[in-house]
C-alpha cells in the first residue's frame, strides 16, 4: 500500500550545518504521527522538505506513492500536502475569510475571488471541524490562537492527503489542545496522514498513533505511541539520561509545581547566571512553589481599574493588580484575551485610557514573538543586547557607545544562559529558536531590577531550553537580594502552575484572581474558558 | 556564517558587479563597432590618465555623487526610501545661490557657511513634506520623494527664468555669486574644491555615527526592524524616521550648495545630470556603508570623467557611458540579490 508520505535518505544542509542527515520517515494514511526532537533537531526542516518548501540535497520524497521531485510547494500542494507553520503564513491586512480563500483555487472564478457559495462552504467546513474562526476580522488584529485557527482552516479547505503541523500546541490552553486534537482525529479518520511536530511529550503521546524522534538531524527511533514512555522519548531526544528530570520533562503531571526544581538541576552548565549578583538555580528552583515570604512585601507595580479600549481589538476592562518583589504572578488565559495589551501596559509601552498605573522606571519584557519583536535578526547577539543597554551611562564613553562593554555583557550572557553560538558576534537570525529565546531572556534580565514581564517565554522551545528558561526565571524571582516581581503571562498551564505564587486568569479583557485552593489545571482551565461564550459588553 | 565571509561579501559583490558590467559593456561596444580596448583605454586615461585628470575631473565629478550617495545611504539605512535626493539637491542649490547673491559684500568666512547652511536647510525642508506624510498618514515615501523632485526641478526652472534670472537677462540662469562665496581650492593648481573634503568628513562622521553612537544604533535598529526597535529597544521609531529624512535631505541639499559654490558659481536649468538618482546606485553599490560610498562615488565620477574622453579619443558617444552606468546599477542589483539568495539558503533552519 502506498504510504501518505515517505522520505527516504533525505539530507538537507544549510551552509555548514546538516539539518537532516539521511533521514527515513514514513507516514501512513489515517495516522497521526508525532515528530519529536529538540530545537535544531531537524523537525521543522523535515516538515518543510515534505511540504516542498525546501528541496532535499539528497534523498527522495514521495507523496501518495508519487515522487515530489522538483515540484516545490505547488507540486506538494497539488499532491495534497498542506502545512501549518509555527510562524503563520497569513496576510495580516486580509480578513480570516480572505486568507482562507487566497490560496484555495475553489474560491476563484475567472473574474476574481468570490466564487458563489464559497463563503458558505468555508463556514460549513469550520463548523464541521469545530473551529471557531473570526472570518471577518483582519488577521493582523487577531491573537495567535485565532490566527492558528485560520491557518488550520486554510490548510484543510482543499483535499488533504498529508497535513503537517509545526508546533501547533505551543500557544493553546489544555482544553484547546484537546479541541485541536479532536479536529486532527477527525481529519485522520477521513484518511489523511498527519505529522504533528511538537515538543510536549505527554501531548504527543495522547494524540499520536506513532512517534518518531530526531536528534541533531538524524533519525533516532520510531515506535507505537502506546509502546513508549515519555521518559524513553525524552532520553532519545536529548541523547543522554535525563536523571532526576523526569518530572520536568514529562511536563504534564497534574501536580505541576516543583517540576522546575527537578529540571533545574539538569540544565547543563547552569552554574553561572547573568551578572555577578544573579541568583543560583539549584536550591532556589527546588522550592515547592513557596508561600509568599514576609519581608518581600514591597510592591513594585500596581494597576488600578486600568481600561484600554482604543487601538486594538482586544481591550482591557478594569484590570487591577499589584506585583511584589520576589513573587511570580502567573496570568493564565487563552491567547487573545487581552494579554498582549496588558503586557504592553506593564512594560510602559501603552498608556491606558483610564485607570491608575504605577510602574518602575525600567521593566524587563520578554515579548511573545521573539523573531519579530524580541530580536533584530540581522543584528549580532551583541547588538541585540545593546537594544537594552544603549541608553545607559554604563555603556557610554562620552558620546560613544562603548561596544567593548556591550561585548563583555553579551559574552557573559552567552556563557551564563548557555547560548549555543560561536561568539557574541553571531547574528541572532542564525540561532535556533531556543538559543534566540535565551538571548532575549538574558537581555531582559538586565532590565529586570524591579519588574519582569514574561510573555509565553517558552513558546516553541524544546524540553531542555524550556527547563533552562523556566529555571532562570524562577531563580531570578527567588534571588536573595532585591528580587524583582515577575508577571508570567502564558497559555501553558503547566508553566503557570510550576512557577507561580499567585495566579490570575485573563478572560475577555478582565483579570480574575484564582484562589489558592483552585491552583489546579481543571479549575483554572474551566475559568479560562468560562466566560468565553458571553457576549462582549 | 562566519564573520569573515560577512565582511568579504560586500566587497565581492561590488567587484563582481563591476567585472560583469565591464564584460557586458565590452560586448556591446564591440557590437556597436567600437573596439572595446580603445574605448576602455580612453575612458581610463580620461579618468585616471594624469594627476590633473584624476583630481580636476574624476574627483570634482565624484563630489556631488559622494554627498548625494551619503544622503541616500543614510536614509536607506533607516529604511527610509528617499528617492528625492535630486529634488533636495536642487532646493539646496537654489538656497545657496539666493543667500550668496543676497550678501554681496560679505567676507567668505561668513557667506560660505551661510550659503552651505542654507543649502542644507533647504534640502531638509524639501524632505520634510514626505517625512510628515509618511509619519503622519503612512503615505509611502518612494512616491512622495520622487514627485517632489519634479516640483523642485520646475521650481528651479521658474526661478532662473523669472525672479532669479541674471541681470543681463540673456540666459536662463542666475547671476554669478560673489567671488567671496566661491569655495576655496582644496589642492592648489587643480579645480578640486573644499566640497570634496566636506564630503569626506561627512562620510567619516556618518560612519562613526552609525557604528559608534547610541543614536546611530537606534537608526540602524529602526531600519532593520521597527517593531523590534520599539518593543525591545523601548524607543519610538517615528522620531528616528524623521531624523533620517531631515538629515538625508540636508546632505543632499548640501550637495547642491557645494556644486554651485564650488563649480558652477551660479544656478541654471539642468544643473544636475541626475546625480540624485545615480546616488541610489552609488549607495547600493557601497552596501550603504558611508566609507564605501567614498569609493563608489569615485568609481562613478571616473565613469563620468572618462566618458568625455571616450567620446573625444575613441569616438564613442557619451550616451554609451550613461548606458554603462545603468549597466553597473543593474549588475549591482542582480549580483546583490544572488548573494542574498545564496546567503539566505544558509540562514534559516
Amino acid at each position: 500500500m502506498a504510504g501518505a508520505l515517505r522520505l527516504s535518505g533525505v539530507t538537507r544542509r544549510f551552509g555548514p550545518v546538516t539539518a537532516l542527515d539521511e533521514v527515513d520517515f514514513a507516514l501512513a494514511p489515517g495516522e497521526i504521527h508525532g515528530l519529536l526532537g529538540e530545537n535544531g533537531a531537524g523537525k521543522t526542516t523535515l516538515a518543510r522538505v515534505a511540504a516542498g518548501i525546501l528541496a532535499p540535497d539528497a534523498g527522495q520524497v514521495e507523496i501518495g506513492g508519487q515522487p515530489l521531485g522538483a515540484g516545490g510547494v505547488g507540486g506538494a500542494r497539488s499532491l495534497g500536502v498542506s502545512m501549518v507553520h509555527q510562524h503563520f503564513s497569513l496576510v495580516p491586512r486580509f480578513t480570516g475569510f480572505d486568507n482562507v480563500a487566497l490560496f484555495d483555487a475553489a474560491a476563484w472564478t475567472r473574474r476574481g475571488m468570490g466564487s458563489p457559495g464559497y463563503r458558505e462552504r468555508v463556514e460549513a467546513r469550520a463548523e464541521e471541524l469545530g473551529l471557531e474562526v473570526q472570518l471577518d476580522v483582519p488577521v493582523g488584529r487577531m491573537g495567535v490562537v485565532e490566527r492558528q485557527r485560520v491557518e488550520i482552516l486554510k490548510a484543510l479547505m482543499g483535499e488533504t492527503r498529508v497535513l503537517l503541523l509545526d508546533e501547533p500546541t505551543a500557544v493553546l490552553a489544555p482544553q484547546e489542545v484537546e479541541g485541536l486534537f479532536a479536529v486532527l482525529r477527525q481529519v485522520a479518520r477521513a484518511g489523511a496522514g498527519i505529522v504533528l511536530v511538537a515538543h510536549k511529550l505527554d501531548e504527543v503521546l495522547a494524540a499520536a498513533d506513532r512517534v518518531t524522534v530526531l536528534r541533531r538531524g538524524r533519525w533516532v527511533l520510531t515506535g507505537e505511541a502506546a509502546g513508549v514512555s515519555a521518559r524513553e522519548l525524552a532520553e532519545a531526544m536529548v541523547g543522554a539520561g535525563v536523571d532526576g528530570g523526569g518530572g520536568g520533562v514529562g511536563g504534564g503531571d497534574a501536580g505541576g509545581p516543583g517540576t522546575v526544581g527537578g529540571g533545574g538541576e539538569d540544565v547543563p552548565k547552569s552554574d553561572g547566571m547573568v551578572g555577578e549578583d544573579a541568583p543560583k538555580v539549584g536550591a532556589a528552583g527546588a522550592e515547592q512553589a513557596p508561600e509568599p515570604r514576609a519581608g518581600d512585601d514591597v510592591e513594585v507595580a500596581r494597576l488600578r481599574a486600568v481600561t484600554v479600549s482604543t487601538g486594538g481589538p482586544i481591550p482591557l476592562r478594569g484590570v487591577s493588580m499589584e506585583v511584589r518583589r520576589g513573587e511570580i504572578l502567573g496570568i493564565a488565559g487563552v491567547g487573545g484575551n487581552g494579554q498582549r495589551t496588558l503586557a504592553a501596559v506593564l512594560a510602559g509601552m501603552r498608556r491606558p485610557d483610564s485607570g491608575e498605573v504605577q510602574l518602575p522606571e525600567e521593566v524587563g519584557w520578554i515579548p511573545q514573538d521573539r523573531s519579530e519583536e524580541g530580536l533584530v535578526n540581522e543584528f549580532t547577539i551583541s547588538e541585540n543586547v545593546a537594544l537594552a543597554v544603549h541608553g545607559s551611562d554604563d555603556y557610554r564613553q562620552g558620546p560613544w557607545l562603548d561596544w567593548a562593554s556591550v561585548g563583555e555583557t553579551a559574552a557573559a550572557l552567552v556563557r551564563d544562559m548557555d547560548v549555543r553560538a560561536d561568539s557574541p558576534a553571531t547574528p541572532a537570525g542564525v540561532l535556533s529558536g531556543g538559543n534566540q529565546q535565551k538571548v532575549v531572556t538574558g537581555r531582559e534580565f538586565l532590565r529586570s531590577g524591579n519588574l519582569l514581564v514574561a510573555e509565553s517565554p517558552t513558546r516553541g522551545l524544546d524540553v531542555k531550553a524550556t527547563i533552562a528558561v523556566r529555571a532562570r526565571i524562577a531563580a531570578l524571582a527567588r534571588s536573595a537580594e532585591r528580587p524583582p516581581g515577575v508577571v508570567l503571562i502564558s497559555a501553558d498551564l503547566d508553566e503557570i502552575l510550576e512557577l507561580s505564587d499567585r495566579i490570575a486568569v485573563m478572560v475577555r479583557g478582565r483579570l480574575i484572581p484564582v484562589p489558592r485552593e483552585d491552583h489546579n489545571p481543571t479549575a483554572i482551565g474551566e475559568l479560562m474558558l468560562s466566560a468565553r461564550g458571553d457576549a462582549a459588553p | 556564517m562566519s564573520t569573515r565571509s560577512r565582511a568579504l561579501t560586500p566587497a565581492l559583490t561590488a567587484a563582481t558587479a563591476l567585472l560583469a558590467t565591464l564584460a557586458v559593456a565590452a560586448a556591446l561596444l564591440a557590437l556597436g563597432g567600437y573596439p572595446p580596448g580603445d574605448a576602455f583605454a580612453a575612458l581610463f586615461r580620461g579618468a585616471f590618465g594624469t594627476w590633473d585628470r584624476f583630481v580636476s575631473f574624476t574627483l570634482v565629478r565624484a563630489t556631488p555623487l559622494l554627498l548625494t550617495g551619503l544622503a541616500v545611504a543614510l536614509a536607506f539605512k533607516a529604511r527610509v526610501w528617499n528617492i528625492g535626493a535630486e529634488g533636495q539637491l536642487h532646493a539646496g542649490a537654489l538656497a545657496a545661490v539666493a543667500v550668496a547673491v543676497a550678501l554681496p559684500g560679505a567676507p567668505g568666512l561668513l557667506v560660505i557657511p551661510a550659503a552651505l547652511l542654507a543649502a542644507a536647510a533647504a534640502g531638509a525642508l524639501w524632505a520634510s513634506g514626505p517625512a510628515a506624510m509618511k509619519t503622519g498618514m503612512g503615505v509611502g515615501e518612494v512616491i512622495t520623494t520622487l514627485l517632489m523632485n519634479f516640483v523642485a526641478l520646475f521650481m528651479a526652472q521658474f526661478l532662473v527664468q523669472g525672479p532669479l534670472r541674471e541681470s543681463r537677462g540673456v540666459f536662463n540662469q542666475t547671476d554669478e555669486i560673489p567671488a567671496a562665496a566661491h569655495l576655496p581650492d582644496l589642492i592648489p593648481g587643480t579645480r578640486l574644491h573644499l566640497g570634496f573634503l566636506i564630503g569626506l568628513l561627512i562620510a567619516v562622521a556618518l560612519w562613526l555615527y552609525l557604528t559608534r553612537t547610541p543614536g546611530g544604533f537606534r537608526l540602524r535598529a529602526v531600519g532593520a526592524s521597527p517593531r523590534a526597535a520599539e518593543v525591545s529597544g523601548r524607543f519610538r521609531a517615528q522620531p528616528v524616521v524623521w531624523l533620517a529624512f531631515l538629515a538625508s535631505g540636508a546632505i543632499a541639499g548640501l550637495a547642491g550648495g557645494v556644486q554651485v559654490a564650488g563649480v558652477t558659481h551660479r544656478m541654471y536649468e539642468g544643473l544636475s545630470p541626475g546625480w540624485g538618482y545615480t546616488a541610489i546606485a552609488v549607495a547600493l553599490l557601497a552596501r550603504l556603508n558611508p566609507l564605501a560610498v567614498v569609493v563608489t562615488a569615485i568609481v562613478f565620477g571616473a565613469l563620468s570623467a572618462g566618458g568625455g574622453a571616450m567620446q573625444r579619443d575613441a569616438g564613442v558617444p557619451e550616451v554609451w557611458v550613461r548606458g554603462i552606468e545603468a549597466l553597473v546599477i543593474l549588475a549591482v542589483l542582480t549580483v546583490d540579490r544572488s548573494w542574498q539568495a545564496l546567503a539566505g539558503r544558509g540562514s534559516r533552519g
